[in-house]
């Protein structure tokens, strides 16, 4: 029998134990964003150094503002993957990300439509994957979380999918008491 | 009803295979044509008789495909209560569709088939167009009885599910109407944003509109003015003022005519906890939506709405993707109710809320002042020092002094857009509400339950964090809502609250 009992005080989200993203998450962010800005800082230097009227507009010492914009952003990921974490609660999943704008999301695990786990090829190297969960209407995954390691992602896919059956054996056991 | 007999569709159906496709091919096919269009203009000779013969071979082409279309054409409810469907020309597809997985069944009647009596039978799968199955040219009384077959067993099935007996209720089963006059239906035209839509459509041809209204127009209008010695100032400039005159008159006259022929003789009825609405001018669409499949409902009401005193209400149901309530409102699922006065929102709404009463009556929530103060200094301040030194490197000191009046102007916009922000929550029987505002010259809410929500962020920055505020975003199954600038403890309490209405409310949100 579904009771509704009025409740006094409701569980507080803010309590949460958020549990860090896996080791290795650092290497995939710090990796993926080289792999993008490595070729593009060479083209950058490359057309300087062979295009001659760049390269009477542009001094030399601007071109160490790169490897400085480089590093600081190495340093933001460090921050930024410290930042995120993840929690599993009974009935919902909590995830926080943000340095600047910090977000923390909860999805109720009753409202998730559809589960997608991605390992993209940096990822299967390190052991990782990233995990999408959607729920309806929205215009992408509501909560997009990468650098999971593959074991827990695959856990919580399970734990996602026992949930609705769970759910319906606890109301059949009431239903046959 | 049920066999399993593979039955034909009327050879009338032709019609609309052909309508269909055509339309298809003008809405997809002629933008993928486009490469071989500019090939064609630029490199073809004879372009006249390449043309004509293009064409021929297009709507001969058209004319077959749609004959053997209509040739393979086959479907069947089976007493498996499902819906087979056999179509296709070079890809043959067998489609199966349960009518469990049904969500509504639209009787619509083009224009074609009316003295026909003759419909096109819609069913669709899960509120998007890609799911929607439609058997084309059906007599009325037998889509009605296919409507009425798949509904009845949804009916059981919902009551097979369901925990708690369903009593009917005699008071709401008895019919309950509303009828919008067409000359209401016209000032939906004023009011809403469908000029820009039509000006939208004509986009590809904008260049050649301008060219045409140039050499037609224009150099004409020009001419005349210039004749005339009582005009003071460039008969250049006042040509171009009354071509783009003349150009809002028209966008705003097509503007009427697309809400005329998608509202046209609007009727909305309430029976058996389902929203059965007809309206359509070339096509008569009947739209059935359950009460309990709507997500949230959409008060607006703008600027021009606001002076005709009217309001638009919007229900959408679940959305496939897209942004949030704008692709909920062009959903084909999405009940709209144009032109409403005060007093018929009421009505309306009180059928969907039992409680409902003025939203301007309820306890809102502000946001705290440092959203005013923020929205000043970045919506007003900023863009007034851009507008000051822009000018000054351009004009003379007097200009600049007009620019500053640009401030007074956005402080009162993000003034009223702050005062317009708001949240509230009703309780009703053991039922909790939310209603979100917001607006600026007019106003927007959007009601919903909370346990419909699908999800709750709270965001904050550095500067937020320091004074204790937060912002919510709740996302809906049709679109997202947001409040910005509370406290922290009401947006913490808030999102606890929608959580643990979704986790503990047992019945079906959609």
């Amino acid at each position: 029998m579904f009771s509704n009992q009025q409740i006094e005080t409701l569980p507080q989200h803010q309590r949460i134990q958020f549990q860090s993203l896996a080791d290795k998450a650092i290497w995939h962010v710090q990796i993926n964003w080289l792999i993008f800005y490595l070729p593009l800082m060479a083209v950058i230097i490359a057309v300087r150094y062979f295009n001659t009227n760049i390269a009477s507009s542009i001094a030399p010492h601007w071109l160490l503002v790169l490897p400085v914009i480089v590093l600081l952003s190495l340093l933001y990921n460090v921050y930024s993957v410290r930042a995120k974490g993840i929690a599993v609660r009974e009935h919902d999943i909590a995830f926080k990300r943000g340095l600047i704008w910090q977000h923390v999301t909860l999805l109720p695990i009753a409202r998730i439509q559809h589960t997608e786990i991605h390992r993209g090829p940096i990822e299967r190297k390190l052991g990782l994957a990233t995990l999408r969960l959607y729920s309806a209407g929205g215009m992408s995954a509501d909560l997009h979380i990468s650098g999971l390691t593959d074991k827990y992602c695959n856990d919580i896919r399970q734990f996602i999918q026992n949930y609705g059956c769970d759910e319906r054996v606890k109301s059949d056991e009431s239903i046959d008491e | 009803m049920n066999n399993n007999e593979w039955q034909r569709v009327s050879r009338w159906a032709l019609v609309y295979f052909i309508v269909h496709f055509a339309i298809r091919f003008f809405k997809g096919g002629l933008l993928n044509l486009l490469p071989v269009l500019v090939v064609f203009v630029t490199q073809v000779e004879q372009k006249w008789f390449w043309a004509q013969i293009a064409t021929s071979v297009a709507v001969v082409g058209l004319f077959v495909y749609a004959f053997a279309y209509f040739i393979n054409f086959k479907y069947r409810i089976s007493s498996e209560q499902e819906i087979l469907l056999n179509k296709g020309v070079f890809k043959k597809e067998r489609l199966t569709l349960k009518f469990a997985r049904v969500q509504n069944v639209n009787i619509a009647e083009p224009f074609y088939f009316q003295p026909l009596n003759l419909v096109n039978c819609i069913f669709d799968a899960a509120g998007s167009n890609a799911q929607e199955v439609v058997i084309p040219g059906v007599k009325l009384n037998h889509a009605e009885q296919v409507r009425e077959q798949v509904m009845a067993f949804k009916a059981q099935l919902q009551q097979e599910s369901s925990d708690e007996q369903v009593i009917p209720d005699e008071a709401v089963s008895s019919s309950q109407t509303l009828s919008i006059s067409n000359a209401e239906i016209a000032k939906f035209g004023l009011i809403s944003n469908m000029a820009i839509l039509a000006l939208a459509a004509l986009a590809p041809f904008i260049n050649a509109i301008f060219e045409f209204l140039e050499t037609a127009f224009i150099d004409r209008l020009e001419a005349v003015f210039n004749e005339q010695a009582v005009f003071i100032g460039s008969a250049a400039t006042m040509a171009i003022m009354v071509a783009v005159l003349l150009m809002i008159l028209v966008a705003v006259l097509l503007s009427v005519v697309m809400a005329l022929v998608r509202f046209f003789n609007f009727q909305l009825y309430l029976q058996d906890e389902k929203f059965k609405r007809i309206a359509g001018l070339f096509e008569r669409q009947q739209l059935s939506v359950s009460l309990e499949k709507i997500q949230s409902v959409h008060i607006k009401q703008n600027v021009i709405a606001r002076l005709l005193k009217r309001y638009t209400v919007v229900c959408p149901q679940v959305s496939s993707g897209g942004a949030g309530v704008a692709s909920a409102h062009k959903n084909k699922q999405t009940l709209v109710m144009p032109v409403l006065t005060a007093s018929q929102v009421r009505q309306v709404c009180s059928w969907l809320f039992p409680w409902f009463i003025d939203l301007k009556e309820l306890n809102f929530i502000k946001p705290e002042r440092a959203l005013l103060y923020k929205n000043t200094v970045l919506y007003a301040l900023l863009p007034t020092c851009v507008a000051v030194v822009f000018l000054h490197s351009m004009f003379d000191l007097l200009v600049v002094l007009w620019g500053l009046l640009l401030l007074p102007a956005l402080v009162s916009m993000v003034y009223l857009s702050y005062q317009k922000t708001g949240i509230a929550l009703y309780h009703h029987e053991n039922r909790y509400f939310a209603v979100f505002k917001t607006g600026m010259l007019g106003s927007q809410y959007r009601v919903f339950e909370v346990y419909k929500a699908q999800s709750a962020t709270t965001t904050s920055t550095y500067l937020m964090r320091r004074s204790e505020l937060k912002s919510l975003y709740i996302q809906l199954a049709s679109g997202s809502v947001t409040m910005p600038y509370l406290k922290c403890n009401q947006a913490n309490q808030f999102v606890d609250f929608v959580l643990h209405e979704i986790e503990a409310t047992q019945r079906s949100w959609f």
